[in-house]
């Protein structure tokens, strides 16, 4: 191996990388130390083995779980995150709920465009005129939100039927927000493993110069991934429409909040090109366990976010451990 | 304090019948039983070395001999896990680069360290211990335009900001900064690597008078003929030990060469002639607004066509012209007869034209992505049904262009940003040997930053290119090169071009010429 040149520079790179994967394997380390905390604080916790409670943590699950799906593929495509994710889902549940009178398939289709479109576009401006990602989500929740009290006059939208009522039930013994969820994540996940839109979002993620160096042009891939937040999203919007039977504005009020941090305690790079919707689950579950259990405990509102906040810290904290 | 014992040589070298005193007098600079080691790696092991005043001195061995993790200790900038350093026979522990530079040690960085936002004068004296709090701007003006004017680069005004210069400005601005320090021993790594032949020049007259001045340099370097040119004496390193430090008129380039390598040298650069064949790529009457100005020419399949010329001459631009990453150009490019529209990527792309970028790190591969992941990033399209990726093709193809490009194929999952820069430079040649029929390769500096041994392999590899029928575009600045390797060698100087060398019409001399100051 010695006999060709520049092989000898070759055995410190190796061993590098392998410490590499020990960083790493310390960062997964600390990531399953807090997992199993949780669990056992969990079982240790009286309510939460029941019915009620497991159910009501899946369904938080679902509702967050979508719209983090989707913001996975924003942060991995490298433009960190979207703060318009959540007025985008409240738009969307509107749309739903107001065209709900059309059929359940035709609302369905029309939710799901509405919110494919109004992410596409955010996704446009930042790929193709390289546009300061959160600037942009900014101004979006800022219109978004305005229009929207514009054309419903600040009120929602409350369709006297039942016609979305079958979203909400069980799919034999499963719920049927968190079979719609698992759907989104699976398919989520395949995307990015298994086609060439998920591999040119990690390259794009990656380095988007180094993209386009290779052929790929970043600005369709980021719009593409924009489109699949919004699907994503969208997927939440109806669950949370049918389960409330209305469309509102309020509905999506701090699930941006909520999807970001699944995504980075999952693990999932802010700098873009690495993480995946597997991780995104874990963040997902993981923080819907602790509000669970803060609640089941007779904790306030407050200390839930005190927490949170402090474990998002600490997720980000972790990687950038690792990075150094 | 400490006495020390004079040239004290390692065994290695004391063995390789190198131990011979170069110099009288004591140094003015040394390390003693230097060792280093990131993590697991030995970057440096029981190393010693002494720097004498009034010597230019290079220091030369393949990537990761050490050459750099040795400057920086030097420059205090990381600190030894072992072993003393010495400035004027007094031990010192140099903690922290302020305290270099009090001692008087001054250094100019492998990567730029500027400022880009900031003019020209604040980056010279950034960081300067000799900046008191309420400066006399005055006095610091006139010493920033003196070292300016050393460089022979009168023509960078101090108010201009930074980020509006070239990257071989740049890098005059960063030597500049050194000059202006008081410093008695000067410490350049790599500085020539971003810098046209007349630049280089310009530095080589400054390093000679701070030779007269009786100071000390310390002058890594990649290109050989520079050693030749400037340097007394060489100390060579390999794998983080001294091999020896001899005087400049004990060796020549072949022994320096079998000395950083450890083994006998083989020729560089393998015979090939000017095959003239069909007309791969045509390119007419191309501009960019403000870096080509009417630029023609013809790749030949089977052949290398070299574009010599300075940092921002345009030869850049051409070649990224083609690759379809300048959305500004005009004019009339071919492949195989047919036009191409320009400031596509994508477009290039379909054509058959594949890029390796000068700039490895952020645009020639992704860092943070595995070997196989490189290989296949421009694979994905051709390898994909109805959008779909097979893993097991993606893996079969990944094995088979590392196999191409020469790459081990057992560190196909490792991280590409562990790989040495002759290896990464591999993964880039790899992505782009794809495609089933052969295409064109369109390059910016193939073997910037590239060690001896990784660059004759390329260079092979590029060779073996051309008779597989791919046509091959260069951008160049290195001289040698352009001659060794160029079938046709076109020059340019300030977004025009100049000459048109062909087979044995190639030397160094008109080429030199054309890019620095042309009669035409």
């Amino acid at each position: 191996m010695n006999s060709v040149g520049g092989r000898a520079s070759e055995k410190p790179a190796s061993v590098a990388s392998r410490l590499g994967s020990m960083h790493l394997d310390k960062a997964s380390l600390i990531q399953g130390i807090a997992v199993v905390a949780v669990v056992i604080f969990a079982v240790s916790t009286p309510g939460f083995l029941s019915t009620t409670s497991i159910r009501s943590l899946l369904t938080t699950v679902s509702f967050v779980g979508c719209v983090a799906v989707g913001m996975t593929f924003i942060t991995l495509s490298g433009n960190i995150m979207s703060f318009s994710i959540g007025a985008s889902m409240s738009a969307t549940t509107i749309v739903f709920m107001a065209s709900i009178a059309l059929g359940l398939i035709p609302a369905l289709i029309l939710a799901f465009l509405f919110c494919a479109a109004l992410n596409g576009i955010q996704g446009w401006l930042i790929g193709f005129f390289r546009a300061n990602p959160l600037i942009i989500s900014m101004a979006a929740y800022s219109m978004i939100i305005g229009s929207a009290v514009y054309i419903t006059g600040g009120r929602g939208v409350y369709p006297l039927t039942n016609k979305a009522d079958i979203l909400t039930a069980n799919l034999g013994p499963i719920p049927g927000p968190l079979a719609a969820f698992l759907f989104v994540a699976i398919a989520g996940q395949l995307i990015l493993s298994f086609t060439r839109l998920g591999r040119n979002i990690y390259l794009v993620g990656t380095s988007p110069r180094a993209a386009k160096a290779a052929g790929i042009e970043p600005w369709r891939t980021v719009l593409w991934a924009y489109v699949a937040a919004g699907l994503c999203t969208a997927a939440s919007a109806v669950l949370v429409a049918a389960r409330y039977r209305s469309g509102d504005m309020e509905h999506g009020i701090g699930y941006e909040y909520h999807a970001i941090s699944a995504v980075l305690v999952g693990g999932t790079s802010i700098r873009g090109g690495e993480g995946s919707v597997l991780r995104t689950l874990v963040g997902t579950v993981f923080i819907a366990l602790m509000q669970g259990l803060l609640i089941l405990r007779g904790f306030g509102i407050e200390l839930q976010y005190l927490l949170i906040g402090l474990i998002v810290l600490a997720a980000i904290m972790l990687q950038w451990k690792v990075r150094t | 304090m400490q006495a020390l014992p004079e040239n004290q040589r390692t065994k290695s070298a004391a063995d390789a019948g190198l131990s011979a005193p170069l110099f009288l007098g004591s140094p003015i600079f040394s390390a003693r039983d230097l060792s280093k080691s990131f993590g697991p790696v030995n970057a440096l092991k029981h190393l010693s070395v002494d720097f004498y005043p009034g010597e230019i001195r290079a220091i030369c061995g393949e990537n990761g001999a050490g050459k750099s993790t040795l400057v920086k200790i030097l420059a205090g900038i990381d600190r030894p896990d072992a072993g003393t350093i010495c400035f004027d026979g007094k031990v010192c522990p140099l903690s922290s680069s302020i305290e270099a530079q009090r001692l008087g040690i001054a250094m100019v960085a492998q990567e730029l360290s500027i400022c880009p936002d900031l003019s020209v004068f604040d980056n010279i004296w950034l960081g300067s211990v000799d900046v008191p709090f309420l400066p006399r701007r005055k006095e610091l003006r006139r010493r920033a335009a003196e070292a300016l004017r050393l460089l022979g680069a009168e023509h960078i005004a101090l108010n201009t900001t930074v980020g509006q210069l070239t990257i071989g400005e740049r890098q005059l601005v960063e030597i500049a900064r050194m000059l202006t320090r008081n410093a008695r021993v000067f410490i350049l790594d790599e500085p020539t690597a971003t810098l046209s032949d007349s630049e280089i020049d310009r530095i080589f007259v400054a390093l000679a008078r701070i030779k007269r001045e009786g100071h000390s340099v310390i002058y890594i370097t990649h290109r050989l003929a520079e050693v030749f040119k400037i340097c007394d004496s060489v100390t060579v390193l390999r794998n983080g030990e001294m091999v020896g430090t001899v005087g400049i008129a004990a060796i020549d380039r072949k022994k320096l060469i079998e000395m950083m390598l450890g083994r006998p040298f083989v020729e560089m650069y393998p015979e090939h002639g000017y095959s003239a064949g069909d007309p791969l790529l045509q390119i007419e009457g191309l501009s960019v607004p403000g870096a080509v100005n009417d630029f023609s020419a013809v790749v030949p399949r089977g052949d290398i066509v070299c574009i010599a010329g300075q940092v921002g001459s345009g030869a850049e631009d051409v070649v990224r012209t083609v690759a379809g990453l300048v959305y500004n150009a005009t004019g009339s490019v071919r492949v195989n007869g047919k036009p191409m529209r320009l400031g596509s990527a994508e477009e290039a792309f379909e054509h058959n034209i594949n890029f390796v970028s000068g700039d490895r790190a952020e645009e020639g591969i992704f860092r943070s992505l595995s070997v196989t992941d490189n290989l296949v990033a421009t694979r994905l399209r051709a390898l994909s049904r109805f959008g779909f990726l097979n893993p097991n093709s993606l893996r079969a193809e990944a094995l088979r262009l590392a196999a191409r490009a020469g790459v081990d194929q057992r560190r196909l999952r490792a991280r590409a940003d562990d790989l040495s820069g002759g290896n990464q430079q591999k993964l880039a040649f790899g992505r782009c040997l794809g495609g089933a029929q052969a295409g064109l390769l369109v390059l910016i500096q193939p073997t910037r930053g590239i060690d001896i041994g990784a660059r004759a392999e390329i260079y092979q590899l590029m060779h073996g290119l051309c008779s597989e029928g791919y046509g091959l575009l260069v951008a160049s600045t290195d001289l040698e090169e352009v001659v060794g390797l160029g079938d046709v060698v076109i020059t340019m100087y300030r977004s025009r071009q100049v000459g048109n060398y062909r087979g044995k019409a190639i030397n160094m001399q008109d080429i030199m010429a054309d890019i620095i100051h042309p009669l035409k």
